[in-house]
């Protein structure tokens, strides 16, 4: 599709794609799943190009907010959104993690029909993103294993013998 | 969850960042893991220059993520794990949060799936 670093996420749901489609699409099923260990509320989801998914996290006390806006809806097959950090009042704004985290992410999820089960593959692009982003986003799919390797492992290891 | 706990210092996980989106860099710092090393020892098995060598522990050191001898002749470059850590520990959130929101919707699919079996059984 282009150059830009992509992470790929792949997971196998033992379910029919109808149903995991639901679990993704169905504001009652998704607080149930999305966000672990924290208080999922959805604010808004209107499940069409164009319409806003939006999402508050609640745990210890604090709040964390996720703009998200479809672009494609296919049902059961395909969700694309740009995904966001947002504020309370659901502006976009930078990652309060990462300053030079992509502020849109544009994000594909596919729904696959496996003999009953659910082939589903998540990628994430930056979109409309600064060098700067795309240079993090790009070093953070690295972190995720790809490119470590045994060096990695090493440092894992020797990660794990300071902070014991 | 503990989202709050890679909160330290964002600015500086920028820089880390960027020193560590090089694959010679990551490299290096894969050997410095093993012990500390000269930038002779370093640049030996890279086939690249003792200058590019430099030049890539100057990026590592300004993120923090090396230090060196000043005094010493031969200026051994050592690996600063803490804020290395911070920025593993920040992916590994990342990653958690969604193979754990992952593991949610597995369970909840579960759940979905025996209810409609018994709701075709009662039809």
């Amino acid at each position: 599709m282009s150059d830009l670093p992509t992470y790929v996420l792949e997971r196998v749901f033992d379910a029919p794609r109808e149903l995991v489609w639901k679990t993704w699409t169905d504001p009652k099923l998704l607080p149930r799943w999305y966000g672990p260990n924290v208080k999922t509320i959805v604010h808004r989801l209107e499940l069409k190009p164009g319409g806003l998914w939006l999402v508050e996290m609640q745990w210890g006390g604090k709040s964390n907010y996720q703009r998200v806006e479809y672009t494609e809806v296919t049902p059961p097959e395909r969700l694309i959104w740009l995904h966001s950090s947002s504020d309370a009042d659901w502006n976009v704004i930078p990652s309060p993690m990462m300053a030079d985290w992509p502020r849109l992410l544009l994000t594909t999820v596919t729904f696959k029909e496996d003999g009953g089960r659910t082939k589903l593959r998540l990628t994430w692009v930056p979109h409309e993103a600064s060098a700067a982003e795309i240079a993090c986003f790009s070093a953070a799919i690295d972190g995720m294993g790809k490119g470590w390797g045994a060096g990695m492992d090493l440092l894992a290891k020797l990660l794990a013998e300071l902070q014991a | 969850m503990e989202l709050t706990s890679y909160t330290t210092k964002p600015q500086n996980l920028d820089a880390i960042f960027a020193a560590l989106a090089d694959p010679t860099r990551r490299s290096i710092l894969s050997r410095l893991a093993a012990g500390e090393a000269s930038v002779n020892e370093i640049a030996a098995p890279f086939g690249i220059s003792q200058p590019a060598v430099s030049k890539h522990l100057k990026v590592l050191e300004r993120a923090g993520l090396i230090e060196r001898d000043i005094d010493k002749q031969r200026r051994p470059a050592r690996l600063k794990a803490e804020p290395m850590a911070a920025a593993v520990s920040w992916l590994e959130e990342f990653k958690k949060f969604w193979s754990s929101s992952f593991d949610q919707l597995d369970g909840l699919l579960d759940v979905l799936k025996k209810r409609g079996a018994k709701g075709a059984g009662n039809e």
